[in-house]
């Protein structure tokens, strides 16, 4: 028999695709009614939450299709788990409801709380079938600063807000108003936070009373079954992906620019990547050690996420996520690396170095695996916050935004974007109309950046620069990374810009900025830039033509075309081949000569 | 005098016409011809035996815009935009939303970077000016773009929805420069915040601009010429009826030209009818769509994704909130490499068609399963003119279905039936997607089906979704024509508003209001003199940080507090809670204006008329559960009104079969409409 091939036992094949259809459409429409009724930005616009249907062991069976990537590892049945490991299934009843944002269990920053409901049929009244999750972003849990997950400079978890291990929210269908006080009073944003719970709680139930009906329709016995194949049937196509990858040990670096206390003090990234057959490890021994910046994350948000959502892009990016698929992968790291910390390490930035990680995950397999992977993208939350009070209405004001950069050439097409990091997904931009409607400043200008992205026979996307000018004194909270280790290019292709932020101020710069929060007055303008992706294979090989248009489209100067891809343009703008040619040939021989 | 509709779609040109002396209906069908689309609509008058001449109305709905889209076969444009805000169209919104994608990518912008300009001007997000328009530059800049072969040209600049002063200033400077090219401008189609949105909204509309332009010019030529002396309107998406002049500056309004049409004829059955909520549910030959009608009005949304939302781009026009998924009776069903059974999106479409068209089709589709189980008959296909192939339908099946399940070849009933469940799983999606999504529960509407396929599935999607009634209309295939021959004049009008509902806010809002229901009325006015008017009022309100608006009709001057009540009481039945002490803030405002001309009891005129008793021929047809049964076959048009009959059961007709199961019990209703009763859910 093949083995990609899973077969059920006893259920027909059409039941089992129709079961599946509707356990994979259950978390898109949560997903899509939390979007609705979600009160903060962080929530309706960013999309930083997820959806899922867990078993009673903690497999994920489905999860919905939009959200933030980091998710998708194991944010939803870690927290199943740990409450079914605290209370046992028999202290579970139905109209329960359980959150948990408990970084020793979770490994993730404070923010993230998974809200999960068991889910009961009539046909078996004593036990849940399974559980219906949401994991949702809160805006602030309290802590040293506002927004609780964005400082640079936090030292351990208690610094960081209010922790939850598996605590019951309802219980058997009753909200339980102590809970509800204890959450009202650790948030700056009672209201907001109340608003967010109350869109999570009822995607929760909602899921739940639809799972049930599908459990209704086909019985346990067929459901059990029905998951059980999706599982092997997404197994199988991990394994069909990894076999496709010749085996051996596959090894890349690169590097954190520091932890935020420690300035400059890089921290290193070292990943190895085993394949065998139809297995895939990836090992984190070499990582740095914890550190005593917020910049760490537990084992689950940290190792086993960074891995799984490396893989997912890697090996089956077109599968629905569940447990089958992550089976076939192994993760190695001892305890006590930034990516496997302690229960009391700061873990605010938990999410934010990932983008980097799972960049070096794919440098690493590059050459084994080319037609999957992409060179390096802009790799960075790139948080940029400005805050204040606005004189007009004495309110406080907020508004935080993240870097939208290139993403990395493939080995046959130009990379993409600019769009957020590869941890994020759905997740929109603040219209400036609005942002200038909401908040005492302007925007002059978001622009595509000439050269950013980095040459290569395929180059990478363009990163951007944005301009503000401020309507009021107010200050602004900058947390870059990848302004050192430049979002690097594959096979000969050359890395992207890096990106920083700089406030000019009477025909000074200050910056650039990192990980930073300065002051802002009046007449001062704030440049933010972003990064680009890296470029593809060596930019001598570039198609002229393709040279030709880049720069009619402003995505290259005339003068990197000449020095790096070597391409001569006359004073139309259209490529000269005898010249071109030539420029190329000189370059080569002349290199060859040299080495 | 004739009152025509006429829909042109991508296989076939329907056209319904109502002699309003003689009080009759007549019909025709022919293929689409793509090298003359109105010799597709002469044809069809020919067929019904149409004389233009005596013909008072044309309405007309198309495909062409959002096939130009798909094909991307509209014009060079060049976008003008605010200084430092050209890469508004390609920088997008930055999201992905499709997660695990290396490789994923937005369809590229309907303008290339260097055909868009920069100006120099400046709104602040209060409407008041910053910079002044540069007219010198933007003189220099239309030099330029006169020497560049440039068919369409859009404007759009930052803040413009607060105070469009500089996009009106510059596009009319453009259209006094540049008489030959067709200019739109962002505010001129929508009023509401969000740079992107709104600028690409206005691209899109000058990139279907000179092609409409000119395929109306020879609509109208070609009846003209025909002798035509009436009027000629276009279908617009939102359900109203278009003026050519309005076509022409607002093309984009007749992207969804064509499927609103079922939607309006689905509505007016639903009043002659008294039903209050009907899913209006089309199924053809490549997707099937849904959309809902309550109370005679369909909701229209504010944002639609051309393309779809995954990679497409999206556009600000009050469009029918559609839901359209690949499931036609062209899907093809196969199996993934993981032995995974697939039905759909591929369609065979009708080149080469189903296996069992005998055109070289080898895939087994929809309408292979349903000729497999002796739903469709052999010979019932257009009448008999076309007959299928039953046995290349059962080749195709194994071939590509059943062997690589690993089933028995005895079992075709079986994976023929499970390529109709599949298909159904998708469809009854479709639908949830529109009711449970939008906060509406699918047992309280009444399934309303039509196209070629929607009456072969209605019964087993109502069973599905626990609806008890499905209603198949006379004529369902030509249901869409119709619609257009009934549809009225409309006008939406919208604007961005934000204040938290108080009184001042109430006070701004109703001017605002005042405003915009003149406006819309002056443009009624001028097409419609002497027709009463009837105008909706909306408030889009929010609580305060919430992303997405909820719309609240406002019934006479309401104060604020009444307002409130109505979004908490509108909230909770969307999404089951609600919170009274949230602010609520108002973020839009928004009117709908529309003609009243009502067309009385004309429904009663299409239904069929027997001519000759019922008679029943049976055959064997398989339903699940139930496998083989003797089945009464009947033609659709000897039914008397009050003919019932207990499934199982077909009704067959000239452009569609009714499909009624083993439990559920058919009658004809006093229109001539089938009602199915549906017995028990599926389970």
């Amino acid at each position: 028999m093949r083995t990609d091939m899973p077969e059920s036992a006893g259920l027909d094949p059409i039941t089992a695709e129709v079961i599946r259809q509707r356990l994979i459409a259950i978390p898109n429409i949560v997903d899509r009614n939390i979007t609705r009724t979600a009160f903060s930005p962080v929530v309706a616009e960013y999309k930083d939450y997820a959806v899922g249907i867990v078993d009673v062991d903690g497999n994920l069976v489905s999860q919905c299709k939009g959200g933030i990537t980091i998710f998708v590892a194991n944010a939803l049945g870690t927290a199943v788990r740990d409450g079914v490991s605290i209370y046992g299934l028999d202290r579970i009843r139905p109209g329960d409801v359980l959150i948990t944002n408990h970084a020793g269990t979770m490994g993730q920053h404070l923010n993230n709380v998974v809200m999960y409901t068991p889910v009961y049929v009539p046909e078996a009244p004593e036990t849940p079938v399974a559980f219906m999750a949401v994991v949702m972003h809160w805006v602030d849990v309290g802590g040293a600063i506002v927004g609780s997950a964005v400082s640079n400079t936090t030292t351990e978890i208690w610094q960081e807000g209010l922790q939850l291990r598996s605590v019951k929210l309802h219980d058997q269908g009753r909200p339980i108003e102590e809970m509800y006080r204890v959450i009202e009073y650790n948030t700056r944003f009672p209201r907001m936070v109340l608003g967010d719970l109350n869109a999570q709680l009822a995607g929760c139930l909602q899921g739940r009373d639809m799972l049930a009906q599908v459990y209704a329709d086909y019985g346990i016995a067929a459901l059990r079954e029905a998951i059980a194949l999706l599982w092997n049937q997404s197994e199988a196509a991990t394994r069909r992906a990894i076999r496709s990858i010749a085996n051996g040990t596959y090894r890349a670096a690169s590097f954190l620019d520091d932890d935020g206390i420690r300035k400059g003090q890089r921290i290193p990234i070292d990943i190895s990547v085993r394949v065998e057959d139809e297995r895939i490890t990836i090992d984190f021994s070499n990582i740095a050690p914890q550190m005593q910046g917020p910049l760490n994350a537990g084992r689950n948000g940290g190792a086993v996420a960074a891995a799984r959502v490396a893989c997912k892009y890697l090996l089956t990016p077109d599968e629905p996520a569940n447990e089958g698929a992550f089976r076939p992968i192994e993760i190695e790291i001892p305890d006590g690396k930034f990516l496997s910390a302690s229960a009391d390490a700061a873990m605010g930035g938990s999410g934010s170095m990932l983008p980097t990680v799972i960049d070096t995950i794919f440098a690493a397999i590059a050459s084994a695996a080319p037609d999957r992977v992409a060179a390096a993208h802009h790799g960075t939350y790139g948080i940029h916050m400005l805050f204040g009070r606005d004189p007009q209405t004495g309110e406080l004001f907020k508004q935080s935004d993240t870097a939208t950069g290139g993403w990395g050439a493939n080995c046959d097409r130009d990379g993409a974007g600019p769009y957020r990091s590869l941890v994020h997904s759905d997740t929109h931009s603040v219209p400036v109309e609005m942002q200038e409607a909401m908040n005492p400043f302007r925007i002059d200008s978001v622009t595509l950046r000439t050269d950013s992205g980095g040459p290569g026979a395929y180059r990478g996307g363009p990163g951007i620069e944005k301009f503000y000018t401020p309507l009021t004194p107010m200050r602004i909270n900058v947390s870059f990374e990848r302004t050192q280790c430049a979002p690097w290019g594959l096979q000969g292709g050359r890395p992207g810009q890096v990106g920083w932020v700089e406030i000019h101020r009477d025909g000074q710069i200050i910056g650039p900025l990192a990980k930073a929060t300065e002051e802002i007055r009046l007449g001062d303008r704030i440049r933010v830039l972003t990064g680009g992706g890296g470029g593809y294979g060596p930019p001598e090989e570039r198609d002229p033509v393709r040279v030709e248009r880049d720069v009619k489209f402003g995505y290259v100067s005339p003068a990197q075309a000449r020095e790096v891809y070597g391409v001569v343009l006359d004073a139309d703008g259209r490529v000269s081949m005898t010249e071109t040619q030539a420029l190329r040939t000189r370059r080569s021989s002349g290199r060859t000569a040299s080495e | 005098m004739n009152i025509l509709g006429i829909d042109i779609g991508g296989t076939f040109t329907d056209l319904v016409a109502w002699d309003a002396e003689r009080r009759v209906f007549s019909h025709a069908k022919k293929l689409t011809s793509y090298s003359d689309f109105f010799q597709s609509a002469r044809d069809c008058f020919q067929a019904a035996g149409l004389v233009l001449a005596e013909a008072s109305a044309v309405r007309h709905g198309t495909t062409q815009v959002i096939n130009a889209f798909i094909q991307r076969s509209g014009a060079k444009v060049a976008l003008l935009t605010t200084q430092g805000f050209r890469d508004v169209l390609e920088i997008g919104r930055a999201n992905r939303p499709i997660a695990f994608q290396l490789r994923y990518e937005r369809q590229p912008p309907l303008v290339d970077r260097p055909l868009r300009f920069e100006v120099a001007e400046r709104m602040d997000a209060h409407g008041s000016i910053v910079t002044p328009l540069d007219m010198d530059q933007l003189d220099a800049i239309i030099d330029h773009i006169a020497t560049l072969d440039v068919e369409g040209v859009a404007v759009s600049f930052l803040n413009s929805y607060r105070n469009p002063v500089h996009e009106e200033q510059a596009a009319a400077r453009l259209r006094e420069r540049l008489p030959h090219i067709f200019v739109t401008s962002g505010c001129e189609l929508t009023r509401e915040w969000f740079e992107y949105e709104r600028t690409s909204t206005a691209v899109a509309n000058a990139y279907v601009g000179p092609l409409m332009g000119a395929y109306l010019d020879h609509f109208d030529q070609g009846l003209r010429g025909d002798g035509f002396a009436g009027t000629f309107a276009l279908m617009a998406s939102n359900g109203g009826v278009l003026t050519p002049a309005m076509g022409r500056a607002q093309p984009l309004a007749l992207v969804e030209s064509g499927p609103i049409g079922g939607c309006i004829a689905a509505s007016a059955y639903a009043a002659a009818l008294d039903l209050d909520d009907v899913i209006a549910f089309d199924m053809g030959g490549t997707t099937a769509k849904c959309a809902l009608v309550q109370r005679g009005k369909f909701e229209v949304q504010s944002t639609y994704y051309i393309g779809g939302y995954e990679h497409g781009f999206p556009v600000r026009m009050p469009i029918l909130d559609i839901v359209e998924v690949g499931a036609g009776g062209g899907s093809i069903a196969g199996v993934d490499e993981l032995g995974r059974m697939t039905v759909g999106p591929k369609s065979a479409g009708s080149e080469p068609g189903p296996a069992a068209f005998g055109r070289g089709g080898q895939n087994p589709t929809v309408t292979d399963a349903n000729l497999l189980l002796g739903r469709i008959g052999e010979g019932a296909f257009l009448g008999g003119a076309f007959r299928l192939d039953k046995e290349a339908s059962r080749r195709a099946m194994v071939e590509k279905v059943m062997r690589p399940l690993g089933l028995a070849e005895a079992d075709v009933e079986r994976a023929a039936s499970g390529v109709l469940q599949l298909a159904s799983t998708v469809m009854s999606g479709a639908i949830k997607e529109i009711t449970g999504d939008r906060g509406h529960d699918a047992r309280k509407f009444v399934l309303f089906a039509f196209g070629g396929g929607g009456p072969l599935h209605a019964a087993d999607l109502a069973r599905d979704l626990h609806i008890p009634l499905a209603i198949i209309p006379p004529e369902p295939g030509n249901f869409s024509a119709l619609g257009m021959l009934l549809a009225q004049p409309r006008v939406d009008r919208a604007q961005s508003f934000f204040h938290d509902l108080d009184a001042v806010a109430m006070s701004s809002a109703e001017s605002l209001l005042a405003q915009l229901e003149r406006d819309a009325c002056s443009a009624l006015q001028a097409d419609h003199p002497d027709k009463p008017f009837h105008v909706r009022r909306y408030l889009d309100l929010r609580y305060r940080g919430q992303k997405h608006p909820l719309q609240v009709e406002l019934d006479g001057r309401p104060d604020a507090a009444r307002v409130r009540g109505a979004f908490e009481s509108a909230y909770r039945d969307r999404f089951g809670h609600a919170d009274d002490l949230h602010p609520v803030e108002i973020v839009g405002v928004r009117i709908v204006a529309t003609v009243d001309a009502p067309m009385g009891d004309l429904l009663a005129a299409a239904r069929p008329t027997a001519s000759e008793p019922p008679v029943s021929v049976p055959r064997d047809v398989w339903f699940d559960r139930h496998g083989w049964l003797k089945t009464s076959v009947y033609r659709r048009e000897t039914l008397p009104v009050g003919f019932g009959r207990n499934g199982p059961a077909i009704l067959e007709e000239y452009g569609a079969t009714t499909v009624i199961g083993p439990r559920d019990r058919f009658v004809i209703g006093a229109l001539g409409e089938i009602r199915i009763h549906c017995g028990g859910a599926t389970q």
